[in-house]
């Protein structure tokens, strides 16, 4: 992985530490001294002066005992200096005491400690000290060099240990500041390596993390067998293709992705009509502009297998964006609806069908009624009258019941269509209120109508509108006991873009016309309430106290409503009542 | 009612009992009917050779529907100028576009009224030039 590539940051300090002057200064000068003294004890170098031999080597041990004993003494700062200092001293005794010139050779030893030392105070002492040194034999009585030539050795050796001492004093600076410079980088480096070895971490875990999110999303599409997911690039050439596509359309993945276009799998017929009808461009254009427009589109295409069979599928057709949020593609999922489709246009044809075949009965039976009860000639007693009225009442409930199955079935199928005109609601309700007055006043609910004087219009298909009135009073009716009440109240209202209506106009409402039909009955049970308009429904409380009636009602109710461009809300309580709202919109002033 | 006495009418249903009640209808309309067939062939040859004032005809029909006897009888100019009524189990907006486009000049659906049909035939009768 990255980090063995890397390697881990070896400390550099202990390669480059040796050339650090970590060095005993002293040890030198006292390792010379040492042999000086053998030396002496061997009579190889002369005695002049003893007591001054006694006080040098003295002095040297001294230095020597005090740089191994105090910490701080043998190395680079002021206890080295000083005991340098001290040692040089000691070379000046034993100089002057042997007054031997060989004896000036131990000069070395001081001298180079204290020019190694990183202040340049070390060159000053050590060119001080070494002009002390020479001189001090001079002075003593027997000099080792002739008056004559005291200055010239006095100027000259301390200047050799100047500039020399300079010279190595500033060597050993350059060195030391390289040494630091050294360590600095080698500190950031190990600083750099940490840093790079946790992004390499990092980076690690998330190419893993992403790794596994891939594999997820490749299982999970994977699992999908009865739904196609095909995935496009811009141009539709597919980019994914899952099982459920291999199984629809009779391709595996390899002989489809880069190979083939969506466009492909289509019947080209119905994307030119498609292209026609919404003014697209062909091909691909065609089958996407919807969700181009809206984001997402759901239809009915037809697809073409590999084997030239055609498939009826609800696809769903998304844009897919890249990870910097720029189209990439689409994304096409499919149902098989080839089978449900049929089921539907089989079902439809049945309803249509039967209740076709039931009108013609109907006509027979409601016509001669008429024809009996109407006939001047042979007027009917009352009780044949009675009876007869029972009769043309429920084949009228049943020719009822004819119409909303097949106005039912043609909701379904999408063939319902409107004949649109001005309608004045508040005359539609008033017709309401008057057809269902009778059978109000027989089952003893009182029907109260509020509604405008002056007239309602709204656009709109009057037969339709006056049946969706009607099923809401009737249904009102039907479900209030004796003694209560339905209220019809129209008002024009303005509707706000969140829904909410108002009764007074302001800025951004629309107007809007809403009827309430309200009712004292006997309610919906609150869990049934979502399910109310589902065709064929029933609430228990309706079949628990036997109101005739068998679902259709709201239904077709709710159809016309949308129809319209219009909602239909309710409010109920049981054992209260229920209050349905039919809210439609009406032009601008 | 002298008027109408004159009017002469077709009526095409292949449903029996509809048919006699459509006949009843129209005499209680004070017309005449004429000629009373079961299938939209047999309609199409008694309207060529009675040449009736009015036809009522039901659109689901064997032989011939009601649509195409009706295109039929407009296509043929001695029978252009024949009043028709059609009458029909279908009930829809497009069901009704689709009869008057084929040339007819009312429309009932089924089940209907006996009222509305007799006033109806007088309707389209009483327009009919003496």
């Amino acid at each position: 992985m990255t980090s063995a590539v890397l390697g881990s940051p070896r400390p550099l300090r202990r390669r480059w530490g040796r050339l650090t002057p970590r060095l005993d200064h002293t040890l030198p000068t006292t390792a010379m001294v040492a042999a000086v003294a053998v030396l002496l004890g061997v009579g190889a170098l002369p005695v002049a002066h003893g007591e001054l031999v006694l006080a040098g080597l003295a002095t040297a041990s001294v230095a020597a005992l005090v740089s191994r004993l105090v910490p701080g003494t043998a190395g680079a700062g002021d206890g080295g200096l000083t005991v340098a200092v001290v040692q040089l001293g000691a070379v000046g005794l034993l100089g002057a005491g042997t007054g031997s010139a060989a004896a000036l050779f131990l000069l070395f030893g001081p001298v180079v400690s204290l020019v190694t030392l990183p202040s340049r105070r070390g060159v000053v002492a050590a060119v001080l000290g070494s002009a002390a040194v020479l001189a001090v034999p001079t002075l003593l009585p027997g000099g080792a060099l002739p008056p004559a030539e005291l200055p010239a050795a006095l100027l000259l050796g301390p200047l050799v240990v100047g500039l020399g001492g300079l010279a190595v004093n500033e060597a050993g600076r350059r060195a030391e500041r390289q040494v630091a410079v050294i360590g600095r980088l080698e500190t950031e480096r190990a600083a750099l390596l940490t840093q790079v070895q946790s992004r390499a971490d990092e980076l690690d875990l998330a190419t893993r993390m992403l790794a596994a999110r891939a594999q997820t999303m490749t299982s999970v599409i994977d699992a999908v067998t009865e739904q196609s997911i095909i995935g496009t690039d811009r141009d539709g050439v597919i980019r994914v293709w899952n099982p459920g596509a291999e199984k629809m359309l009779g391709l595996q993945r390899p002989d489809v992705v880069r190979k083939r276009s969506i466009v492909d799998f289509h019947l080209p017929d119905e994307l030119a009509a498609e292209a026609a009808n919404a003014g697209s461009g062909a091909g691909l254009a065609a089958l996407v502009h919807a969700a181009q427009e809206h984001g997402s589109d759901v239809r009915d295409w037809t697809y073409v297998a590999a084997d030239g069979q055609q498939r009826t599928v609800s696809v769903a057709v998304t844009p897919r964006s890249d990870d910097r949020g720029e189209h990439a593609g689409w994304n096409f999922v499919g149902t098989d609806m080839t089978e449900a489709r049929a089921t539907e246009r089989m079902k439809d044809q049945f309803v249509s069908l039967i209740s076709h075949e039931l009108r013609t009965p109907l006509s027979s039976i409601l016509g001669y009624l008429e024809l009996v009860m109407d006939d001047e000639e042979q007027p009917l007693t009352d009780e044949q009258r009675k009876f007869l009225t029972t009769v043309e009442r429920n084949a009228q409930r049943l020719q009822r019941l004819v119409g909303d199955l097949l106005f039912t079935a043609q909701v379904e199928a999408g063939r319902f269509t409107l004949q649109p005109e001005d309608v004045d609601l508040a005359a539609v309700v008033r017709a309401a209120e008057e057809t269902i007055r009778v059978v109000a006043a027989t089952n003893g609910v009182d029907v109260h109508v509020d509604v405008p004087a002056e007239a309602l219009v709204v656009p709109g298909d009057a037969v339709r509108l006056g049946q969706a009135c009607d099923n809401l009073v009737s249904n009102a009716v039907k479900f209030t006991p004796a003694g209560g009440r339905v209220t019809l109240s129209l008002r024009a209202a303005w509707q706000a873009a969140d829904g909410t209506v108002v009764a007074d106009e302001r800025p951004g409402a629309v107007p809007v016309a809403r009827l309430a039909v309200s009712d004292t009955g006997m309610g919906i049970p609150a869990g049934e309430q979502g399910e109310l308009f589902t065709r064929f429904f029933r609430a228990s409380t309706a079949r628990r106290n036997a109101v005739p009636g068998v679902g259709l009602g709201l239904t077709i109710t709710k159809a016309i409503t949308t129809a319209h461009g219009g909602t239909l809300d309710l409010q109920s309580a049981e054992g209260a009542g229920t209050t349905f709202t039919l809210t439609l919109p009406r032009p601008t002033a | 009612m002298d008027e109408a006495a004159s009017v002469r009418v077709l009526v095409a249903d292949d449903e029996d009992d509809i048919r006699d009640l459509v006949c009843l209808a129209i005499a209680r309309a004070g017309a005449t009917v004429v000629a009373s067939v079961a299938d939209g062939t047999a309609a199409l040859a008694a309207a060529r050779a009675e040449l009736p004032d009015l036809a009522v005809l039901d659109v689901s029909m064997p032989g011939a529907t009601g649509l195409e006897v009706c295109g039929a009888l407009r296509g043929n100019p001695a029978t252009a100028g024949v009043r028709i009524l059609l009458l029909s189990a279908g009930a829809s907006a497009d069901d009704v576009a689709r009869g008057l486009a084929a040339g007819a000049d009312a429309y009932l659906a089924k089940p209907f009224r006996v009222a509305g049909l007799v006033q109806q035939v007088r309707a389209l009768t009483t327009r009919q030039p003496a």
